[in-house]
C-alpha cells in the first residue's frame, strides 16, 4: 500500500459517498439503484482472494512482437535456418500461407543476464538489465491468426468484438481510487489507431462508465476537458452555479428523492474538478533530470513512449487502476517484411522507457502493488516471410509480467524447438486473464455480470490461474 | 470443459471458437451435447410457450379513473397492493412526454401554447397524438430501438471496418415501415424472407438487410468460419429479437435453464442456411455455372444488402459441437424450437426456397405464443422505461417476472387482432390514464400540495420504490440521440431532411485519431451535419462521442434496453464541446432575434429548452445571470448554454 497526497486529501464524507456508489470514471449513480433499474446490471463485486496488486500498467506491443527474436531463444531455429519446417510439426494454420517457407533464424544473438541468467536478445539491452524482475511466460497462446480478433481476444477474452475489456473488468471490480480521474486509461501511439479500434478498450455489456478513456499526453488529455475558448474559469463557475441552483430546485420540486438527478448534480462538480486535476497529472515538468534520463525523455527515439511511461507511473500514483499503453501505430510490430528493421525501430523506442519504468516503480516502492504486463496480440512464426519477415503466430509466444505479486526472475513454460507452438505448461489467454484477475484479488469465475440470460465473465467458460508464478 | 488434444495442450473452447491448428482427438460418442434432453411437463407448460388467450378486462366497481382497458388492469393490481394512482400530469408535462415519446423531439412553443389554451384538452390531446403518430419524426425516432436490436451499423467491424455502401437503405426501410404503419406481421415476414415473397425489383426486399445487419469478418482466413459465425449471429438474433429467448447460449451447449437444446439452435439456424451468404458477385452474375469464386473475400462493387437463396441443391445443416466450425456433429434439419411446438407430428419445410417464409408465417401466426407478447412489451418499455417484463429480450425462466401478466396478454391479443397495428398500439397506450399520470406531486394553482396528495405520494414511493405497479409515471432520461436532436431543434438548426446515405459530422481530432486513416471522411455540406441522429453514419467501431457518453450501445451486440449511466464526461460534453457551445450561440441568436422584452425572451428560451414557461423566480434568476455577464450577447449565450445543461432538459417527467 502506498499513499499519495491525492488520496490522503480525500475527505471522509466524500469517501463515504463514493463507497456507496458503483463504478469507475465519474460514475455516480448508486449501485443499488443500478441493480434495481438496470436490466443487465449486478451488484458490485468484492475481492475474493487477497489482492497482490492494486493497479496494472499494460504495455501492449501492437502488431505482434517476435518472441523468437526477443525473449524465447531457439538455438534449433538457428541451426535449421533456411530449411523448411520438418514435417513432424504437421500442418500449420497461418495468416499468409507461410507454412512451407524456410525457417528464419533469430535475428540477433541472445545473452544471459542478471543473477537469474535468463536469456534476452540483444534487441533489448535495457529490459535485459531488469530481467531479474521479470516473470517470463514463454508458452502463451491464443485462437486466431488475425490481428483484430487477436487484439480483441487479448483484451476481452473473445475473438469476437463487443465484449468488455480486461481494463473494464478491473474498473468494474475495483472501482477507482480517484474519482477525478478515469479508472481505466488507454494511451495510444500518436501515429494512428490500432487494428480493431475502440472496441479493444470498450466496456461491452458493462455500463459505459467502465470503458477505457483515451488519454493523450499534452494539455488536453481528456476529450472536452478544456473550457470553450470564450469562457473564463470565473464565468464557467458562474454558469455552473446557475446550473446547480436550477438543478437543486428541480430536484426539490420532485421530492428530493431521485438519485439519478442527484448524481447528475454531483457529476458537474466532478467535471469541474477534473479540469484542474487531469492536466496536473499530465504536467511532467516537475520530473527530475534523473527521471527524465531514466525514461529517455531527452532522446529523440525514446521521448514519445518514454513520456507515456512517465504518465503511466503518475497515473497509478494517483489511483488510476488500469493504464494501457499501446506501442506501435496501425502497423506497429507487424514485421511481415523485415523483422530487423521493424524491431530495431520499435525496440529502440520502447526498450529504455520500459526499463526506466520498471526501475522507477521499484525505487518508489510502487512495483510491489503494480502489475506490469508486456506483450502483443500474438508472436511471430519461425518460418520466414518475404525472406526476412515473419507472419503472425498465435500458437505460442511470450508475455512477461513484473511486480504485483508475480515471481521475479522466472521463466515459465516453453514453446517447441523452433518456437512454433506452446508445448510445455501452455498458458491460454483465458489462463493469463484468470491469473491477472487473481493477482488483483478476484476469482475469475466470480467476477461476473448478468447479461443476455447468463452470468458473463472475462474468461468465458475456461481459464486457470497459473499458480506457479505467484510470488 | 477441456478436452485433451494431440500434441498441444488444451482445447480452449466454450463459447469461444477455438482456432488452433492441429487435428482434434476423436469426439467421445457420449458427449452430453449430443444427447438432446427431453422436454419436461414443466417446460411444456411454461406460460410464455402457451398461445395468447385474451383475458377478460377486470370490472372495478365505481371506477371513474380508467380511460382505457389498460387502466383497469393496472388499477386492479394497484388495488391488490392497496395503492391508489396519483394525479394526472400537467398539460405541458404531458405534451413534452408524449412528443419526445412518439417522435424523439421537443414540443415547440406554439404547440405548448395551443395545449395550454385548448378548451377541451382531452380532444386536443387526441389530435396531438394523431399529429405525432403521423409525423415523419415518429418513424425516425422508433427506428433506432429496432436498429439497436438488429445490431445495425453501416460497416463490418473488426480490423478494416469496411463500409457497407448500401446498408443505409435498410435503416430507411425501417423508418418508412414505422411511418407507413406497416403491419408488424408484415414487418417480420419481410425482414426474414422478403426475397422469397417479392419480385426481385420490389423495394421491400431491402428489409432482408436485417439478416445482414450484424458484424462480419470478411478477411478471415477461413470463409467457412466466417459464414459459421455470421449464421450463428443471425440465428441468435432472430431468437432474441422475435422470440425473446436467449438462443445464443445454445450455440455451444444446451441452454442451462431454458428448454433450448444445442440441437434447437442449429435447427433454427438451418432455416437460414439456404441463404447464399457472402457470394462473390451480385445475383445477376451468380448463376454462372463456371463461377467458383464464391469465396472471394470482398465484393468489388457496391451491391444491395439483401439476401437470396442458393440455387444449388438442398444445403445440409449440422449441429456444430461446442460451436466449433471444424467439428460437425449430427445432421439437423430446419425445425421450430421444440418447446414452442405443440403438435405431435412436426412440420417439414421446403428444400430451400420458402423455408424462411415458413418460419415467418409461424412467427406471425395468431397462435404463436411469443412474437406479439415480445413486441408489445418492447413498445411498453419504450413508453414507460421498463417493460411489463423488464427483461424484454428474455422471456425465459431467467427473465424477470411479468408485473402484469393479464395486461401483457390482453395487449398481445389486441395487437394481433388489430392486424398487428403498431400505430393503434401506441395510440392505445398513450391514451391510457396510466400514461398520463404525474411523475411528481403537481402543486395546485397557489403552489400548495394537499395533505391527501402528499400522503398518496408518500405511500406510493415508499411501498413501491421501483414503481412496478405504475401508480405514477417514472421519469426517464432522454437517449443520446434525442439529446443531440433536441439541442439542434432548440437552436433552430435541426435539418429535417429524411433518408439517404449516412452523414459524417466533424469529429474531435482526438477521437478521429483513434480510427484508421480515411475512416471518417466528413460530409462536405455543413448543412447535413445537423440532421437527426438516426441519419448519422453508423460506424461499428466508433460511436459519436456524445452519443456514446449517453449510452448508445455497441452495435456488435443486440441491445434490448439501454443503460442509463451518469458519468462526468457527459457533463464535459455539454459544458465544453464545440458542438454544444456553438449550438448554444445559435439558440441565443434565435431567442434574441425578435424585438421582445428580456422577460419575453427568457420565456421563449425556457419554452424552447424545457417545454414550459419559467416561474417568476426562475425568470428573475435568469435575468440576474444576464446582467452579470460582460455584454448582452455573451449573457444570452451563457444562459442558453446553461439551459441545455439542466437536468430538466435531459429528463422527461
Amino acid at each position: 500500500m502506498f499513499c499519495s497526497a491525492d488520496r490522503a486529501s480525500t475527505n471522509s464524507s466524500r469517501r463515504h459517498f463514493l463507497t456507496q456508489c458503483g463504478g469507475g470514471f465519474g460514475a455516480l449513480a448508486c449501485a443499488g439503484l443500478l441493480a434495481a433499474e438496470g436490466q443487465s446490471s449486478g451488484s458490485l463485486p468484492r475481492s475474493h482472494v487477497a489482492p497482490r496488486a492494486k493497479q496494472v500498467i499494460y504495455l501492449f506491443m501492437h502488431g505482434g512482437p517476435s518472441h523468437v527474436d526477443l525473449f524465447d531463444p531457439k538455438p534449433t531455429l538457428e541451426q535449421y535456418a533456411g530449411k523448411p519446417l520438418p514435417e513432424s510439426f504437421g500442418p500449420v494454420m497461418t495468416r499468409r500461407k507461410v507454412a512451407t517457407n524456410p525457417l528464419l533464424g533469430p535475428i540477433k544473438p541472445f545473452r544471459k543476464h542478471g543473477e537469474s541468467g535468463i536469456e534476452v536478445s540483444d534487441f533489448l539491452p535495457h529490459i535485459a538489465s531488469q530481467v531479474d524482475d521479470l516473470c517470463i511466460l514463454r508458452s502463451c497462446h491464443g485462437d486466431s491468426v488475425n490481428h483484430p480478433q487477436s487484439v480483441y481476444q487479448m483484451n476481452t477474452g473473445s475473438i469476437l468484438t463487443g465484449r468488455p475489456s480486461l481494463g473494464s473488468w478491473v474498473a468494474y471490480g475495483l472501482g477507482s481510487e480517484n474519482r477525478n480521474l478515469p479508472a481505466f486509461v488507454v494511451m495510444l501511439d500518436q501515429g494512428a489507431g490500432i487494428k480493431g479500434g475502440p472496441p479493444a478498450w470498450g466496456s461491452g455489456y458493462l455500463p459505459a462508465t467502465y470503458q477505457g478513456t483515451t488519454v493523450r499526453s499534452g494539455a488536453t488529455p481528456i476529450l472536452h476537458l478544456d473550457r470553450p475558448a470564450d469562457v473564463t474559469e470565473h464565468r464557467q463557475r458562474e454558469l455552473l452555479d446557475f446550473i446547480n441552483q436550477r438543478n437543486r430546485e428541480h430536484l426539490a420540486l420532485r421530492g428530493g428523492d431521485d438519485s439519478h438527478l442527484a448524481a447528475r448534480i454531483e457529476a458537474y462538480e466532478l467535471a469541474f474538478r477534473m479540469q484542474t486535476e487531469a492536466p496536473a497529472v499530465m504536467d511532467i515538468t516537475q520530473e527530475t533530470a534523473a527521471t527524465r534520463a531514466l525514461y529517455g525523455l531527452d532522446e529523440k527515439e525514446t521521448s514519445e513512449f518514454g513520456t507515456r511511461c512517465v504518465l503511466a507511473r503518475r497515473m497509478v500514483e494517483r489511483g488510476v487502476r488500469f493504464v494501457q499503453l499501446y506501442s506501435g501505430d496501425t502497423v506497429g510490430w507487424d514485421a511481415h517484411e523485415n523483422v530487423l528493421t521493424n524491431h530495431t525501430r520499435l525496440c529502440k523506442a520502447t526498450d529504455k522507457p520500459v526499463a526506466g519504468l520498471l526501475a522507477d516503480l521499484k525505487q518508489r516502492g510502487l512495483l510491489d502493488d503494480t502489475l506490469v504486463i508486456w506483450g502483443g496480440e500474438f508472436g511471430r512464426m519461425p518460418m520466414s516471410e518475404q525472406g526476412k519477415g515473419r507472419d503472425h503466430n498465435p500458437w505460442g509466444y511470450t508475455v512477461w509480467m513484473a511486480g504485483g505479486g508475480v515471481k521475479p526472475g522466472m521463466v515459465y513454460g516453453a514453446t517447441d524447438e523452433v518456437g512454433l507452438r506452446a508445448v510445455e505448461k501452455p498458458v491460454h489467454i483465458h489462463d493469463l486473464h484468470a491469473t491477472i484477475l487473481h493477482l488483483l484479488g478476484f476469482d475469475h469465475t466470480q467476477l461476473t455480470f448478468f447479461h443476455n440470460g447468463r452470468e458473463q465473465r472475462l474468461t468465458e467458460v475456461d481459464g486457470h490461474v497459473v499458480t506457479e508464478i505467484l510470488a | 470443459m477441456k478436452t485433451f488434444r494431440i500434441g498441444v495442450g488444451f482445447l480452449l473452447c466454450g463459447c469461444v471458437i477455438a482456432l488452433a491448428n492441429l487435428a482434434f482427438a476423436t469426439e467421445p460418442a457420449n458427449d452430453p451435447a449430443l444427447t438432446e434432453p427431453p422436454l419436461s411437463d414443466l417446460d411444456r407448460n411454461y406460460w410464455a410457450y402457451q398461445p395468447v388467450v385474451r383475458p377478460a378486462v377486470p370490472e372495478i366497481a365505481g371506477d371513474t379513473w380508467s380511460r382505457t382497458p389498460i387502466d383497469r388492469f393496472l388499477l386492479a393490481k394497484l388495488h391488490e397492493q392497496k395503492l391508489q394512482p396519483v394525479e394526472p400530469a400537467a398539460r405541458l408535462t404531458l405534451l413534452r412526454r408524449v412528443t419526445f415519446g412518439l417522435t424523439g423531439l421537443p414540443p415547440t412553443p406554439a404547440e405548448q401554447r395551443a395545449a395550454e389554451e385548448a378548451s377541451d384538452f382531452d380532444a386536443a390531446y387526441t389530435e396531438i397524438v394523431d399529429r405525432l403518430l403521423t409525423s415523419p419524426a415518429h418513424g425516425e425516432h422508433w427506428a433506432q430501438s429496432w436498429l439497436d436490436l438488429a445490431r445495425f451499423a453501416e460497416t463490418d467491424g473488426f480490423e478494416h471496418d469496411l463500409v457497407r455502401p448500401e446498408a443505409w437503405r435498410y435503416r430507411d426501410w425501417v423508418i418508412n415501415a414505422f411511418n407507413s404503419n406497416l403491419p408488424f406481421d408484415q414487418f417480420v415476414k419481410l425482414q426474414l424472407a422478403a426475397d422469397e415473397q417479392m419480385e426481385a425489383s420490389d423495394p421491400h426486399r431491402i428489409a432482408t438487410g436485417y439478416l445482414l445487419a450484424g458484424p462480419d469478418m470478411p478477411d478471415l482466413n477461413s470463409q467457412e468460419e466466417r459464414r459459421h459465425i455470421f449464421w450463428n449471429g443471425m440465428a441468435s438474433n432472430v431468437g432474441s429479437v422475435f422470440l425473446g429467448l436467449h438462443f445464443e447460449c445454445a450455440e455451444c451447449h444446451h441452454h442451462k435453464v431454458d428448454p433450448i437444446s444445442h440441437h434447437d439452435f442449429y435447427r433454427l439456424r438451418a432455416f437460414f442456411e439456404t441463404i447464399d451468404l457472402f457470394p462473390g458477385k451480385p445475383k445477376s452474375e451468380a448463376n454462372d455455372p463456371d463461377d467458383k469464386s464464391s469465396d472471394a473475400p470482398k465484393r468489388k462493387l457496391p451491391v444491395e444488402r439483401v439476401v437470396w437463396n442458393k440455387t444449388d441443391d438442398t444445403p445440409t445443416s449440422h449441429l456444430w459441437l461446442r460451436g466449433d466450425f471444424r467439428r460437425p456433429g449430427p445432421e439437423v434439419t430446419a425445425q421450430f424450437p421444440r418447446a414452442l411446438v405443440h403438435q405431435e407430428s412436426l412440420p417439414s419445410f421446403p428444400a430451400a426456397h420458402g423455408r424462411r417464409t415458413a418460419l415467418a408465417e409461424w412467427l406471425t401466426h395468431r397462435n404463436h405464443p411469443l412474437t406479439a407478447r415480445v413486441m408489445v412489451n418492447r413498445v411498453w418499455q419504450q413508453h414507460f422505461g421498463v417493460g411489463l417484463k423488464s427483461t424484454s429480450s428474455d422471456f425465459g425462466w431467467q427473465g424477470a417476472d411479468v408485473s402484469h401478466p393479464e395486461l401483457l396478454d390482453w395487449l398481445a391479443a389486441e395487437f394481433m387482432e388489430s392486424g398487428w397495428n403498431l400505430r393503434e398500439l401506441h395510440r392505445l397506450i398513450v391514451a391510457s390514464a396510466v400514461y398520463r399520470l404525474a411523475s411528481y406531486p403537481v402543486p395546485a394553482e397557489d403552489g400548495s400540495i394537499s395533505a391527501e396528495q402528499q400522503q398518496r405520494w408518500h405511500t406510493l414511493t415508499t411501498s413501491d420504490r421501483t414503481n412496478q405497479w405504475l401508480g405514477r409515471f417514472s421519469r426517464q432520461r432522454l437517449s443520446g440521440e434525442a439529446i443531440r436532436d433536441a439541442i439542434l431543434a432548440v437552436s433552430g438548426e435541426l435539418n429535417r431532411k429524411s433518408g439517404g446515405p449516412g452523414v459524417l459530422p466533424p469529429l474531435p481530432p482526438d477521437v478521429a485519431s483513434t480510427l484508421l486513416k480515411g475512416q471518417w471522411p466528413v460530409t462536405k455540406e455543413a448543412g447535413e451535419h445537423t440532421r437527426r441522429s438516426i441519419y448519422l453514419f453508423a460506424r461499428r467501431n466508433l460511436r459519436l462521442p456524445l452519443l456514446e457518453a449517453y449510452d448508445k450501445p455497441d452495435t456488435n451486440l443486440s441491445c434490448s434496453r439501454r443503460n442509463q449511466s451518469t458519468i462526468a464526461p457527459q457533463a464535459l460534453h455539454l459544458l465544453n464541446s464545440e458542438f454544444v457551445r456553438t449550438t448554444a450561440r445559435n439558440f441565443a441568436q434565435r431567442v434574441t432575434e425578435a424585438e421582445l422584452s428580456t422577460d419575453a425572451r427568457v420565456q421563449e428560451a425556457y419554452r424552447l429548452a424545457l417545454g414550459r414557461p419559467p416561474s417568476p423566480p426562475e425568470s428573475a434568476a435568469a435575468e440576474s445571470l444576464l446582467m452579470s455577464q460582460d455584454d448582452a450577447p455573451s449573457g444570452w449565450h451563457n444562459l442558453c448554454h446553461a439551459l441545455l445543461n439542466l437536468n430538466e432538459f435531459l429528463y422527461v417527467d
